[in-house]
């Protein structure tokens, strides 16, 4: 699958294609209006990160090419403009998503995902993880096929984890996406440890490993339990 | 003191001055007069009596004449005497002193001397300048007495234009992005104080919009660096060869952008507030937005142990969702970021939202609470704006805050919302 990066600032691009770039999915990246245009004429994508404020023209316009001509799944706004107004018309004019600079690369991860998931698997949308099994329809979780019963924080904590498995997640990323950013937390994330706590706990009762691996109290990352 | 007593006080006291003065000229001048005529008179008898006597060589008969008195009195040997004065003297007649007017003179008449004492009352005269004086008083008086409501009238529709600038003036905010609009006037200096007023304030007010543009953009520029930084530091942590010293490091800096960041977004939304861009109002119910909030810091609560009692009644109010939200966030965020180990946090929600929360054991200092950057508990990610940003939304909703201390740790906000539904 192929996501297209249209964001003016180089760095920014580049840091979004390492992170997002994976076996799964290959990145390419437009740094202007004109080949942005150009990208989207000749190619198809899974979903498209667009930012707004491009040099030589607006986003809103690739935008509007994008959803005349079909050419992406999902289209998903990053903008420095934390505008209400820039936010209401970007949705209205069929992007999916709206994310304001500055975010956490987990947090644009986990929304290509939700997006991608949404539109490429209706009807039958599971994430499977090893031992692991989502139904994200049903919001039900099952650990080695049986059923475990999860807090609605637990629930998004683990799909959080599970979008953006093998990476590590800072406290802040996690505490940004369940809590909202706009909870003032003074750097005191205590509270994100009880969750995760509870979920190792699920996964142990449940025979499964234990996927959550502390990463030097800088975050959290999913993956397999090394051998 | 008003222009216009001050004005009356000098135009008064000069003009009943003058007035007084003239009054005393134009007396002397009238009494002046009358003595002359008087005299003239007197002189005229005086020639009468002479020409009399030349002819006929005796005294002329006394002949009655109302208010005037003849004497004649023979004297023992010549004396020139020739002179007019005036005198009070016992009036028979009337049985009463009067003041006359008298011309003494000698003349002789067959060899003898006589004195001729010829006087004429000045009481007629003097009746008649009292009543000139008096109606001239009178006059005086009522032209003052017009001349002062005059004025009044006058000047106070002379300076209406200036209080109208005044009270234009009066109601001009700074962040007003409307031009001021003075009413025209044709006077001169009015019409020239209100361009110079115009040209003084829209300046002020263009140099405070491009200030505001300035934070504004200056906030927005900032988010790319600040989304490049993240992005690496995001990326830096995925690395599996840290070491726990570099990953202390890296935390360190993780931890500096996220304050870097909140810092940026309160800037640009106390930006946002001044700059009016969240007009749009709605009935917000207060009760069911304020329970979706504890419910999100539940958790926070929760790990730091602080024990949390509700009171919430039914309670819609008008205001801007989104700055709302901020609102109670912030009162919230602060209430529990201030709070201490074990401590509590009340919040009551009747007409008014109070928030009540332990901390530290006193009052902070009101002259500063709602200053930016001058928080008074510095801690990391604290920069003294939640309390700015309470404060702006209040100013921008038509709330009011207040806040309160109480002996040994209690601190508490009030949030007064008026009738704003």
């Amino acid at each position: 699958m192929k996501i297209l990066v249209i964001e003016d600032e180089r760095e920014l691009s580049k840091s979004i294609c390492e992170y997002l770039g994976n076996e799964q999915f290959i990145t390419e990246t437009a740094y202007n209006f004109s080949s942005a245009l150009e990208k989207i004429s000749l190619y198809d994508y899974a979903c498209i990160i667009l930012d707004i404020n491009l040099p030589d023209g607006s986003g809103l316009e690739i935008l509007k090419e994008i959803k005349a001509n079909n050419k992406a799944d999902g289209v998903i706004i990053i903008s420095a403009k934390n505008s209400l107004d820039d936010k209401i018309y970007g949705l209205k004019t069929g992007a999916d998503d709206y994310l304001t600079k500055p975010f956490h690369l987990s947090e644009l991860s986990a929304r290509v995902f939700a997006i991608i998931r949404r539109k490429s698997f209706e009807g039958k949308n599971i994430i499977t993880f090893d031992e692991l099994q989502i139904n994200l329809t049903e919001k039900q979780v099952f650990i080695k096929g049986k059923l475990s019963e999860l807090t609605k924080k637990e629930y998004e904590l683990l799909l959080y984890l599970v979008s953006n498995k093998n990476k590590v997640i800072s406290k802040s990323a996690i505490a940004e996406h369940l809590w909202g950013d706009n909870m003032d937390l003074a750097d005191n994330y205590d509270f994100i440890y009880t969750h995760i706590k509870n979920l190792r706990k699920k996964f142990l009762q449940h025979g499964a490993p234990d996927y959550i691996n502390s990463v030097y109290g800088m975050g959290y990352k999913f993956s397999l339990p090394k051998p | 003191m008003k222009l216009f007593a001050k004005y009356n006080r000098i135009n008064i006291t000069s003009t009943i001055l003058i007035f007084l003065l003239g009054c005393l000229a134009f007396f002397l001048l009238l009494r002046y007069i009358v003595i002359k005529q008087v005299d003239e008179d007197l002189k005229i008898e005086k020639n009468e009596i002479l020409t009399y006597v030349n002819r006929f060589h005796h005294l002329p008969n006394i002949i009655e004449v109302r208010d005037q008195y003849t004497a004649y009195q023979k004297l023992d040997k010549p004396l020139h005497i020739d002179k007019i004065f005036t005198h009070t003297a016992y009036e028979k007649n009337k049985r009463r002193n009067e003041l006359q007017r008298t011309i003494e003179f000698t003349f002789p008449v067959n060899d003898a001397w006589y004195l001729a004492d010829v006087s004429k009352s000045l009481e007629e005269t003097n009746r008649l300048i009292a009543s000139i004086i008096i109606i001239t008083i009178t006059i005086i008086l009522l032209i003052l007495i017009v001349t002062f409501f005059i004025n009044r009238v006058v000047l106070k529709k002379l300076w209406r234009p200036f209080y109208n600038t005044l009270e234009t003036l009066q109601q001009f905010k700074l962040s007003n992005t409307n031009a001021v609009q003075f009413n025209n006037t044709n006077t001169d200096e009015f019409q020239y104080l209100n361009t110079v007023l115009t040209n003084a304030l829209s300046k002020a007010q263009q140099d405070y919009q491009t200030l505001k543009e300035f934070t504004e953009n200056a906030s927005h520029e900032l988010q790319t660096p600040l989304a490049v930084i993240q992005s690496k530091l995001d990326l830096l942590i995925q690395d599996e060869h840290l070491s726990e010293n570099e990953s202390g490091i890296i935390q360190s800096a993780y931890d500096a952008v996220q304050n870097l960041n909140k810092l940026n977004q309160s800037l640009l939304l106390l930006a946002k507030i001044e700059n009016k861009q969240f007009s749009e109002t709605t009935v917000i119910d207060l009760k069911e937005m304020l329970q979706n909030k504890l419910s999100q810091f539940n958790d926070l609560w929760k790990s730091r142990n602080i024990q949390v009692q509700t009171n919430l009644s039914e309670k819609s109010i008008r205001g801007n969702k989104y700055l709302v939200e901020i609102l109670l966030n912030n009162l919230l965020s602060n209430a529990t970021k201030h709070n201490i180990e074990n401590g509590f946090i009340h919040i009551i929600l009747n007409d008014d939202l109070e928030i009540t929360n332990s901390g530290i054991s006193h009052s902070l200092d009101e002259n500063f609470l709602y200053k930016r950057f001058s928080s008074q508990n510095k801690e990391t990610g604290n920069y003294g704006l939640g309390l700015s940003i309470v404060q702006q939304i209040c100013i921008a909703s038509g709330y009011t805050s207040a806040y309160n201390f109480s002996a040994p740790n209690v601190h508490t906000f009030r949030l007064d919302f008026h009738a704003s539904i």
